[in-house]
């Protein structure tokens, strides 16, 4: 059936995508920083333990702030966003969680979220964030 | 108090009234408000930071026990914010002052030097630096606590002396605590703990930094053979042995001093230093400061116990005009966006726990979308590799980072409400505990709503029953005919918070929202939603 075979292969690229993006993010985020930003929409949403950051100057300037990082994570998991809510651009949930140590302050679990929209030139398709939720998971045994 | 702390499950004679209320998604449903008002969390500056209460650091999550007493929390257990956490006593002594750590063992402790963990039992009621000015008050050596840490119930630090060890184990049972109860001190060998590889690092680089900027300003030329003879220097005895080997290595560790190294043309990055006499202030390694008062300022706040510097007695030591250490910024309560939506998700989400803890879950068919999906996780965790008692999750738990098989990964991810609905009636019978939680709307749009949850719940049957687990949930939905929020995405994670940090102990008071006087938590309620 169409519907199922686009879900199957809306799974799979999903899944691509998340794993990708993932890698790349944290290993920006912990060492080159400065190019963070850029994987974010214009209009994009970072929500980071309650303080909101929008736009790409404000998340230059948040970034900027935040100390060095050394992340870990051990959790992974994605799933397409259903087209009735995205208007069918083509939308991936992905959801991360482990353990970041922030320079000068003691480990701490997360949990963080993203939602990624693919921006598709002929060659390739490039993932962005268009909102990015990341909380601090402290109810946990460490 | 409004808040009923302490009941648990006080369902005998509210059971048919939450019983008829969780038979059907929507019976009770109130006309939920028009969401297609385009808010984004950012827009309405007002409700951004909707505090619901104090905007404590997410660190007061760590000590539930404290959160779920009905007592008030005890004046010295202050736990702040985490900038005041950045200020311990533990972090400073640890970024501050490694020569005195040094000097006070008159010994030369390379990484190999003798380390101990010092357990204090309960020590999570105590505020970190209540508690270490307590023992030092009390121990007869001053020493240096390393990387402390609450874990359950205790607290933890490292000494890397004996005799320090020594001297924190003959007070246990001779410093009261503010209720006049003893508090006990363990100590036991460590291995050498594995924070103390990357920090010592960091250390190495800030001494040689520092050892190499006292030169600078007296202008001698760096002789190699001369850090073996820098006290600061000896502190490790690698590093003396091999400091050409270890400044390369250490270099490499922090990014952003890079750029304020310059490298002498003659030096091989790849190959290390060569052990020759190095010029500071020409073509040396050097790292620069922005003026030399500032560098006096650095230098002394490091080596409190320097007294002369290029001759001079030593200023006073100002603080600031160090490094500056970031901080991270204060973590805050939920996020709504606007009261409107808030009231909508939180109407929300009393209706869908209502149901999922007291009801049927197959109610829950009529929350979903036709074509939602469902996934679930939970960490690995490599140093339980069992996860026993949280095996009914595993079992479904599609953590892609372990899920490889492509077919297996379409298994596990739920789709169509039928097949969520059945898989949620399998999981564990559960009891939310509303007050726990914690929600960011990421995004609001006309035809879109996305929100995470967390919290914690507990297990009300089974082998696990009693255990309380911590859960972050994410929510994307759409609006259906009746602007009730219809889930098309749903994706939970599900963590252990342990069996001795709050099982066991502490019961979850069960605040009960679902009165006919609801739709949002009252005040009481709102103040017990944590930051």
């Amino acid at each position: 059936m169409a519907a199922s075979v686009g879900f199957k292969t809306s799974v799979d690229q999903a899944c691509r995508a998340a794993e990708e993006f993932v890698n790349i993010y944290y290993e920006i985020m912990d060492k080159r920083r400065r190019s963070l930003t850029r994987l974010y929409l214009d209009k994009a949403a970072l929500i980071w333990n309650g303080n909101v950051v929008t736009g790409p100057e404000a998340l230059t300037n948040f970034f900027e702030m935040l100390p060095s990082s050394e992340f870990q994570v051990n959790m992974l998991d994605c799933q397409p966003v259903h087209e009735q809510a995205t208007q069918s651009q083509t939308t991936v949930l992905v959801v991360t969680s482990g353990t970041v140590k922030f320079e000068g302050n003691r480990k701490h679990y997360f949990n963080q979220s993203f939602l990624l929209t693919a921006q598709s030139t002929p060659d390739h398709t490039v993932w962005k964030i268009a909102s990015d939720c990341f909380r601090f998971q402290d109810w946990a045994t460490s | 108090r409004s808040l009923p702390s302490g009941h648990t499950m006080r369902h005998d004679h509210q059971d048919n009234s939450v019983k008829r209320r969780a038979r059907c998604w929507g019976i009770y449903r109130r006309r939920f408000p028009n969401w297609s008002e385009p808010v984004s969390p950012s827009m309405d500056p007002s409700s951004r930071q909707q505090q619901d209460g104090d905007a404590a650091a997410s660190d007061t999550r760590v000590d539930s026990g404290v959160r779920y007493t009905p007592y008030a929390i005890p004046p010295y257990h202050q736990r702040g914010t985490f900038h005041k956490q950045d200020q311990t006593p533990a972090n400073m002594e640890r970024e501050q002052k490694p020569l005195e750590r040094s000097m006070e063992g008159h010994r030369l402790q390379g990484t190999s030097g003798s380390w101990f963990k010092i357990t204090v039992p309960f020590g999570i009621k105590y505020d970190e630096k209540w508690l270490l000015n307590l023992i030092q008050s009390q121990c007869s050596v001053p020493f240096t606590p390393f990387e402390f840490h609450y874990k359950k119930m205790q607290a933890h630090f490292f000494v890397e002396n004996a005799s320090i060890a020594f001297a924190l184990k003959n007070i246990s049972g001779n410093i009261w605590d503010q209720d006049n109860e003893r508090i006990s001190i363990f100590v036991k060998p460590s291995d050498v703990p594995h924070f103390v590889h990357k920090e010592l690092k960091s250390e190495k680089v800030q001494q040689i930094k520092l050892t190499m900027k006292k030169r600078d300003d007296s202008q001698e030329a760096l002789d190699i053979q001369r850090f073996h003879f820098d006290p600061d220097f000896m502190r490790h005895a690698d590093m003396a042995a091999n400091p050409s080997k270890c400044m390369a290595a250490s270099l490499g560790i922090h990014e952003e001093n890079m750029t304020k190294v310059e490298y002498a043309g003659e030096m091989d990055k790849e190959k290390g230093l060569e052990p020759q006499q190095m010029r500071a202030g020409g073509n040396a390694l050097c790292t620069t400061f922005s003026d030399k008062s500032s560098n006096i300022n650095s230098i002394l706040e490091l080596f409190p116990k320097l007294l002369r510097l290029d001759g001079q007695e030593s200023p006073r030591p100002t603080l600031g005009g160090t490094e500056a250490h970031k901080k991270l910024p204060t973590c805050k309560g939920s996020v709504f966006g606007s009261e409107t939506v808030k009231n909508l998700v939180l109407q929300f989400l009393q209706q869908y726990y209502l149901i999922y803890d007291y009801g049927d879950r197959q109610v829950l068919l009529d929350a979903y979308h036709e074509g939602a999906c469902f996934s679930l996780t939970v960490p690995f965790n490599p140093e339980d590799p069992a996860l026993s008692t949280l095996c009914e999750y595993f079992k479904e738990s599609r953590n892609l980072k372990k899920v490889k098989a492509p077919y297996l990964r379409r298994q596990l991810l739920k789709h169509t409400k039928r097949d969520i609905v059945d898989s949620l009636s399998v999981l564990p019978k559960t009891q939310h505990d509303l007050s726990s939680l914690t929600v960011d709307v990421w995004l609001q749009t006309e035809r879109m709503l996305c929100f995470s949850v967390s919290g914690v719940f507990k297990e009300v049957e089974g082998k696990s029953q009693g255990c309380v687990r911590a859960f972050t949930r994410i929510f994307i939905a759409v609006p259906a005919s009746n602007s009730s929020p219809c889930i098309i995405n749903d994706e939970l994670f599900v963590q252990d918070t342990g069996p001795q940090g709050i099982c066991s102990t502490f019961s979850i008071p069960m605040v009960t929202p679902y009165s006919s006087s609801m739709p949002a938590l009252s005040q009481e309620q709102q103040k017990m939603v944590p930051s």
